[in-house]
């Protein structure tokens, strides 16, 4: 599973499959930056430093533009490692939190 | 007063089977029409044809439109925008499904606001002859009607001026920043007697901050974020109160990050209502009145 080093603070997390960035510091008890968790407000753009993302839903443009993108520019919030990833999320510090993430349900709405 | 409401809000998702789920089965809409990547719902309560359009592709707001009563309504208001020198043109009957014809307006802050008075009559979910206060088959939330919109404008005294010499708003609370026309920093404004059925702030032009339905008092909001609990919908802020209009709120995210809210109660507003005055040193207790704290970010994030 792939290996999330944070920069500034050279803080390591281990992603579980298809899981993002801010997900598995969540799920591990830190808060990034971010507002949406959902890709549309661009609060968590932050700097892909090595390794590959992918994006398991569409990102829009306007949020996060192809010059960015080839400028390494991610959406942690929706970026998946792919490979090992080094990140720089920026000098605003990550606090500790205690998160609970959604109990896996298959959803029955009738 | 001509302009009745808000009628519908039209907003680009990024993946429209995400955005469904979230508006049909969180919300409890229902899909009432669909074409080539567009989904138009209706809430229970609303009368009309439907309320939200969900556009395939990017995110934020495409257009939002008001219902205009009244013989004449709609050349009176066009002649009022082009004395304001905004612009205009006219919308044809299809443009948007189940709406008629109508006017179709760039504001000053380059939003595309549309006027309608024509549009299909589909009725709410619990018909107009005794009926049930609501209907059993609610799924999610069950919103009953959307309420209003908020979005950003480079300059709010301009975009304040418009809607009240164009369209016959009225100020219910305007945030100020000092003593000159040029120091408004947000304006919530209404139509009817709510307390506002459109606000701005200040920020970029042509952006969204969010759109609001409306559910019945405190106790559904607390159960609408058990829903968003259940299905993981990201919270931006509340359950709380806000100190401007006094409605109590959620605020959360789309699938895309587009921001809704859920808002109940309010006071009455009316012709004769004189606005209240928010000054920036209070702006955190009249956005949030429980915790009088913000996140800077809160007036910054806009689709
Ligand atoms: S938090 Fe909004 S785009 Fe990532
Ligand atoms: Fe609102």
């Amino acid at each position: 599973m792939p290996h999330i080093t944070v920069l500034p603070q050279g803080l390591q997390v281990v992603a579980q499959p298809g899981e993002s960035v801010v997900d598995a510091l969540r799920r591990q008890g830190w808060r990034s930056r971010y507002k949406c968790r959902r890709g549309g407000c661009g609060v968590c753009k932050a700097q892909l430093v090595n390794g590959r993302v992918r994006y398991l839903q569409p990102v829009a443009e306007s949020v996060l533009g192809t010059t960015e993108l080839a400028a390494g520019r991610c959406l942690p919030c929706r970026a998946v490692p792919v490979t090992d990833v080094v990140v720089d999320l920026g000098a605003e510090p990550l606090r500790a939190v205690l998160t609970s993430n959604p109990v896996s349900r298959t959803t029955t709405h009738e | 007063m001509s302009v009745i409401r808000l009628g519908y809000v039209h907003v680009r998702v990024t993946d429209l089977a995400q955005a469904r789920q979230h508006y049909q089965d969180t919300l409890g809409m229902d899909a009432v029409h669909e074409e080539d990547g567009k989904v138009y719902l209706k809430s229970w309560d609303e009368d009309d044809h439907h309320s939200v359009v969900l556009e395939e592709g990017g995110v934020g707001l495409v257009k939002f439109g008001y219902k205009v009563a009244g013989e004449g309504a709609l050349d009176a208001i066009e002649n009022r925008v082009r004395a304001f020198g905004a612009g205009s043109e006219r919308m044809s009957k299809g443009d948007n499904a189940g709406v008629g014809d109508g006017l179709r307006i760039t504001l000053p802050s380059d939003h595309v606001l549309e006027l309608y008075s024509e549009i299909d009559y589909l009725g709410t979910k619990v018909g107009k002859l005794n009926p049930d206060p609501w209907p059993r088959d609610l799924r999610g939330i069950g919103v009953p009607r959307i309420n209003h919109a908020l979005i950003t404008t480079e300059d709010p005294a301009l975009l304040e001026r418009f809607f009240t010499d164009v369209l016959a708003f009225r100020p219910a609370e305007r945030l100020v920043a000092g003593d000159e026309e040029s120091d408004l920093v947000g304006s919530w404004m209404f139509c009817g007697d709510q307390p506002h059925d459109v606000a701005f702030v200040k920020g970029p032009n042509g952006k969204l901050h969010h759109f609001a339905y409306e559910i019945d008092d405190w106790s559904a909001l607390l159960r609408a974020g058990d829903v968003m609990s259940m299905d993981d919908v990201p919270i931006d802020l509340g359950p709380a109160r806000h100190g401007i209009t006094r409605g109590g709120t959620i605020y959360f995210f789309d699938p895309s990050g587009n921001r809704n809210e859920v808002f109940s109660g309010g006071y009455r507003t009316g012709a004769d209502f004189r606005p209240i005055t928010w000054t920036m040193d209070q702006a955190a207790r009249g956005i949030n009145y429980t915790h009088r704290e913000i996140d800077q970010a809160f007036l910054d994030v806009v689709t």
